[in-house]
């Protein structure tokens, strides 16, 4: 792994342990410039992950709790009339000024306000009364949905689930890890411990030489095959979209750069095939398959490119 | 689309087994006219085919037109009025709200004819091959209709018997039996039966034309050998010789070639069927070497089967004495109906005995077969060691990074050949239960590999001096371990690895 993520992974580690792994994907989601979508139960860390993430990389952070009643101008703020001036004057919402945004319990929140923060997530910018104001650059949503006491909620609509880039869970710590963390926290908050160790120009310059990462044609045909395979398999009602596609190589040159490589692998594809897909594929309900089951399937069947591009030298 | 098809076959069936089951001669004639209903619709549409490719277009840019209108009132589709506009373009709607003449954009039109060129030259792709198909359909009714009228009619029936019987009448000498088969009089009116046999020869033409199958051929094949062995008929050898052609044809990969070829030959058959039917006449030369022929057959089936028949002593000179009448005047022949009790013995031979001819044929094969299978595996097998050996020549290739990929695939070969890898198992699951030291260097290879099959690196000359000493190392060390009958294996995949 590259030095800097290295270092950036043990400040972390300082306040998070043993979850080593999901943090790392998602720094490469944030190499890869995507929004991640944590499937958790409540009190396992979501939020010092983020707080300790933005502490390290020098971010800007900011958390919403949704509920409810939470509406789309919290977000993206409003206008309002300001006597002095005898104008209107506009107050940024939570959106405006953040680098990493904690939305949680996503699924609490109105359809409005979801497709609000949807769309800022999308475009990167907010519109209020006509003037468009853009995010902060670099910008991470981590949003998290509760399972967990799921009545009156409204889970999020497929459509807008695909616009996440990875779907993660941290789950509960095993027993070592509780332990320590169980130790840690005895007297001090190592949250004070964690220490700016990267600069959000740095952040963004990695984000531009992650998309110089290259891949070739037999890696796009990877790709390809596999969500083509994912609309035509037998359990599936629907499959990987185009912009799941997209996600898939974004997020495999995110890991090829982790790994210190300048190209994508077939490898690489694999080991971020189930995070980027498993949210993006809906099961027949006569089906008794799990998710997991049918993107396994897929990886097992689907031809590795290391096997099936012969003659690439030819493109 | 399937489903009518299984619809059709099945009625078919239906029909045939009917018309044959059936004795009444006037329900067979309207059994055999109902199997030509279905293909009525098919028949039309078949010929009218070409009316509603034209039609087609029309409709299409109507839809467009519509869509176009509804189009014209967004105000991107206009600009502002220049002299020499037509007054009826002019959009007054908006020239109104907004205070200056405006009018309305006819590049749009342009686009909308370019797609109904378009549309025309799409919809006559897939219109031909549904021709094709239709005339095809309409061919097999055809050939199925005049069958079954030729098998069914009496006078079309004793029309075509008496053909024949003109046929028998040339080769007498053998087919003297013939007469108790077909008792038809010569002079039985024959036009009839003519037109639909000249029916069922055009529409077969017309299907091997339209498909250029490769069964249809052997069928036509089978009939004529059937034919001329089965009747004692001696073609004469241009009839022959487009026999052999037209099997040489039938194992023939290319379509159309092989579709122009059939044709040519289809025709021809049928000519010389019709000209043999017609004007029958055959020479004495092939009438006494069709003779030998039959006399060694047989000699050759008692041999087989040990079974002797009865020689009459006096036959070979009875031959003798016909060959002579035939070599004084195929007339005289023809009309001798005595002719047949003198020959009652040598009609035994002359039937053909099946099942002798089967086991001939069938030793025949086995004799070919066994000749020619202990080579068989050393000339595939040679075949595809040259094309692997052509397959290591990249090695050597002045893209380094492209040696480097195939000579990868190559160890990723042999070790999948031992079982040392699953097949579309990441490498790194891979070399399980070989030596560290080994998996080191394929760890290090493996990484040699992804570079040079994903990056754009330009790659170093070490890096194949590397890749080909893995590869080297990989073939002693699994030719080592391997007892006698992996190594053949290894052998025998070697030679396939292409």
């Amino acid at each position: 792994m590259r030095l800097e993520m290295e270092k950036v992974l043990a400040e972390i580690e300082k306040v998070i342990a043993g979850k080593r792994e999901a943090v790392t994907k998602i720094l490469t989601a944030l190499l890869a410039d995507g929004h991640v979508l944590l499937d958790d139960v409540p009190g396992v860390g979501k939020t010092t992950l983020a707080v300790a993430l933005s502490r390290a990389v020098g971010l800007n952070y900011k958390r919403v709790q949704f509920t409810p009643d939470v509406l789309p101008s919290d977000l993206v703020g409003f206008s309002m009339y300001d006597r002095q001036s005898g104008g209107f004057s506009y107050h940024p919402g939570a959106l405006n000024d953040a680098n990493l945004l904690l939305g949680d319990e996503i699924n609490r929140a109105g359809s409005k306000t979801q497709s609000a923060l949807l769309e800022a997530m999308e475009e990167r910018q907010v519109t209020v009364d006509g003037v468009t104001y853009s995010l902060q650059k670099p910008f991470l949503v981590i949003a998290t949905q509760n399972s967990v006491g799921a009545a009156g909620t409204q889970f999020l609509p497929y459509a807008q689930v695909d616009r996440f880039l990875v779907r993660l869970s941290l789950g509960y710590p095993d027993y070592a890890a509780q332990m320590e963390m169980l130790k840690n926290r005895q007297g001090v908050n190592p949250m004070d411990q964690v220490q700016c160790v990267m600069t959000r120009d740095v952040l963004i310059s990695m984000q531009k030489e992650v998309q110089q990462v290259v891949s070739r044609d037999a890696i796009l045909d990877y790709i390809t095959r596999l969500t083509l395979a994912s609309r035509e398999h037998e359990a599936v009602d629907v499959g990987i979209s185009p912009r799941g596609a997209l996600f898939l190589d974004r997020m495999a040159k995110a890991h090829a750069w982790m790994d210190g490589r300048d190209f994508v692998t077939g490898n690489d594809v694999q080991a971020v095939f189930r995070d980027v897909c498993a949210h993006r594929v809906l099961l027949k309900e006569s089906t008794n398959q799990t998710v997991d089951d049918v993107l396994n399937d897929l990886l097992r069947t689907v031809e590795n490119p290391d096997r099936h591009s012969r003659g690439m030298w030819k493109q | 689309m399937k489903k009518r098809y299984v619809g059709f076959a099945v009625w078919l069936v239906l029909t045939c087994l009917l018309y044959f089951f059936e004795n009444n001669t006037d329900t067979r004639i309207v059994l055999a006219c109902t199997l030509l209903m279905p293909f009525v619709p098919v028949l039309r549409r078949g010929l009218f085919e070409k009316d509603t490719v034209s039609q087609q277009p029309k409709a299409i840019p109507q839809t467009i037109k519509t869509f176009e209108t509804r189009e014209e009132d967004d105000p991107g589709d206009v600009r502002a009025y220049l002299p020499g506009d037509p007054v009826n373009r002019i959009h007054w709607k908006l020239t109104a709200k907004r205070d200056e003449l405006l009018v309305r954009e006819q590049a749009k039109n342009k686009t909308a004819e370019e797609m109904e060129i378009k549309t025309v030259l799409e919809a006559e792709q897939p219109a031909a091959n549904k021709l094709k198909k239709h005339i095809f359909l309409i061919g097999f009714s055809i050939f199925l209709f005049s069958l079954m009228l030729l098998l069914m009619i009496p006078s079309a029936n004793q029309g075509m018997q008496a053909l024949l019987n003109r046929l028998f009448d040339a080769s007498e000498a053998v087919n003297a039996y013939a007469y108790e088969r077909f008792d038809v009089p010569a002079d039985q009116p024959v036009a009839f039966a003519a037109v639909l046999l000249s029916l069922i020869g055009l529409s077969l033409l017309g299907m091997t034309l339209l498909s250029g199958s490769r069964f249809l051929a052997l069928g036509l094949m089978a009939a004529c050998v059937l034919f001329q062995i089965y009747f004692g008929l001696a073609f004469p050898f241009w009839v022959n010789v487009p026999l052999f052609a037209l099997f040489v044809l039938w194992m023939m990969k290319r379509p159309w070639k092989r579709k122009v070829a059939l044709t040519a030959l289809t025709g021809m058959m049928i000519v010389s069927m019709a000209v043999l039917l017609l004007y029958p006449g055959v020479d004495a030369a092939t009438e006494a070497a069709s003779e030998t022929v039959r006399d060694r057959l047989s000699q050759m089936a008692q041999s087989i089967t040990g079974t002797t028949h009865e020689q009459p002593a006096g036959e070979n000179e009875t031959r003798h004495v016909h060959t002579q009448t035939l070599t004084a005047g195929g007339q005289e022949a023809r009309t001798d109906r005595e002719y047949r009790l003198v020959t009652v013995e040598e009609e035994q031979i002359s039937m053909p005995h099946w099942v002798d001819y089967l086991r001939i044929v069938l030793l025949l094969l086995l004799t070919v077969a066994l000749v020619i299978l202990p080579f068989l595996p050393f000339l595939l097998l040679n075949q595809r060691r040259k094309k692997a050996l052509d397959a290591r020549k990249v090695f050597e290739s002045e893209n380094v990074n492209e040696a480097v990929f195939a000579i990868f695939q190559h160890v990723a070969a042999w070790l999948e050949a031992t079982g040392h890898g699953e097949d579309n198992t990441p490498y790194a699951a891979w070399h399980a239960d070989l030596s560290p030291d080994y998996v080191q260097r394929f760890t290090a290879c493996e990484k040699l590999f992804e570079e040079a099959a994903y990056s754009t690196h330009e790659m170093k000359e070490e890096d194949r001096q590397q890749a080909l000493a893995l590869l080297n190392e990989t073939e002693q060390a699994l030719q080592q371990r391997a007892d006698w009958k992996q190594r053949l294996r290894l052998k025998y995949k070697e030679c396939l690895w292409v």
